[in-house]
């Protein structure tokens, strides 16, 4: 079953009412909406108003969405509407030019097309690691922070020896490219844009 | 290093990333995006006046005071209905189409807030408000909902 499917199954039961299906939308696209607010350079708290309103009307148009696969697309098109009004409609703080008077544009990069591959890539992830085994979630988890956990550090904390820890890590790996979210992602369509690609085989 | 070692490495990176993108999604904003479905089947059966996205745009020759404090115009449109609003810190001046006596209700994510007689033109004034908002108006054409929009 492909990501999308799962997702028109979601919004499906979402239409039906099935709070829970509900839930697992707001999971997986919150970082999305996210993303968006964050091109347009919204605070923290503007960005959370227009993800308010974006949520808000997805549940009323969830009747409307003929192709239940087409959501990601709505919502960032949503999110990307409400995120341009707000920052024409001067509520959030505008630097201007002290000379002239004008305002000061601010860069807002577009590729979004962009972000909704890589929001796609970085689900994927996380729903794939959760399908593995706890140790080894955990094990990833120490390795992937930011700082990385040095081999010793991880030895410290996990008890493993510092020496396999390295080919431990290379089988996670691997079995994190097999997991089905992962497989998924990158058999869904034959898009040779996606993020992931290179790492795939 | 050999290429499949890089590959790796590069996988780690991005799945670190996934993992910090997920953290950086504050409760706040999971907790409102649940709440929305409270709303589900709300107000239903009412006709939603879209907002028209070519009319939201800051009031001409207001440009250059584009930053708080210039007014905003935002048009709602339906079949028989539409409701024109002016926003600036002060609240809302509006206008409901075609004129006549009625009542708008500002509604956010917590429920009704403050509702106002329209004078005898169809014209109203609201209290400033910000957030995700919508309006409910209720005029001799029947009752309407508004879009949901950000002020």
């Amino acid at each position: 079953m492909g990501s999308a499917t799962v997702v028109s199954g979601l919004v499906r039961a979402s239409a039906d009412g099935d709070p829970q299906a509900w839930n697992e939308l707001v999971r997986r696209f919150a970082p999305l909406v996210l993303a968006v607010t964050r091109r347009y350079q919204l605070s923290a708290a503007d960005a959370q108003d227009v993800s308010q309103t974006v949520w808000l009307r997805l549940v009323e148009h969830l009747d409307d969405l003929h192709t239940p696969d087409a959501l990601p697309g709505w919502i960032r098109m949503t999110a990307q509407r409400e995120c341009g009004r707000y920052v024409r409609s001067g509520r959030r703080t505008v630097p201007v030019d002290p000379h002239s008077g004008s305002v000061i544009q601010q860069p807002v990069t577009a590729d979004l097309d962009g972000d909704m591959l890589r929001t796609e890539l970085r689900q994927a992830l996380r729903d794939g690691l959760a399908e593995l085994p706890p140790r080894e979630q955990r094990l990833l988890r120490l390795r992937a922070a930011d700082p990385p956990k040095s081999y010793q550090e991880i030895s410290d904390l996990t008890g493993m020896p510092v020496s396999s820890i390295g080919p431990t890590l290379g089988r996670c790996l691997k079995k994190l490219r097999q997991t089905h979210a992962v497989r998924t992602y990158l058999a869904d369509d034959s898009d040779q844009r996606k993020p992931g690609r290179r790492w795939s085989t | 290093m050999t290429a499949a070692h890089w590959a790796d490495e590069d996988l780690l990176c991005e799945l670190g990333a996934a993992l910090r993108e997920e953290e950086q999604v504050e409760v706040g904003f999971i907790r409102a995006a649940r709440m929305a479905f409270a709303w589900r089947n709300v107000d239903a059966e009412l006709e939603t006046l879209g907002l028209d996205a070519g009319r939201d745009l800051a009031s001409p020759g207001r440009v250059r005071g584009t930053g708080p404090g210039s007014p905003r115009l935002l048009s709602f449109h339906g079949e028989r209905v539409s409701v024109e609003v002016e926003v600036d810190e002060s609240g809302m001046v509006g206008q409901l189409t075609p004129p006549g006596p009625g009542e708008v209700t500002v509604i956010t994510a917590g429920g009704p807030q403050v509702t106002v007689a329209t004078d005898e033109v169809g014209g109203f004034t609201l209290p400033p408000t910000s957030g995700a908002i919508r309006l409910g108006c209720t005029c001799p054409a029947g009752h309407f909902i508004t879009e949901w929009t950000t002020l």
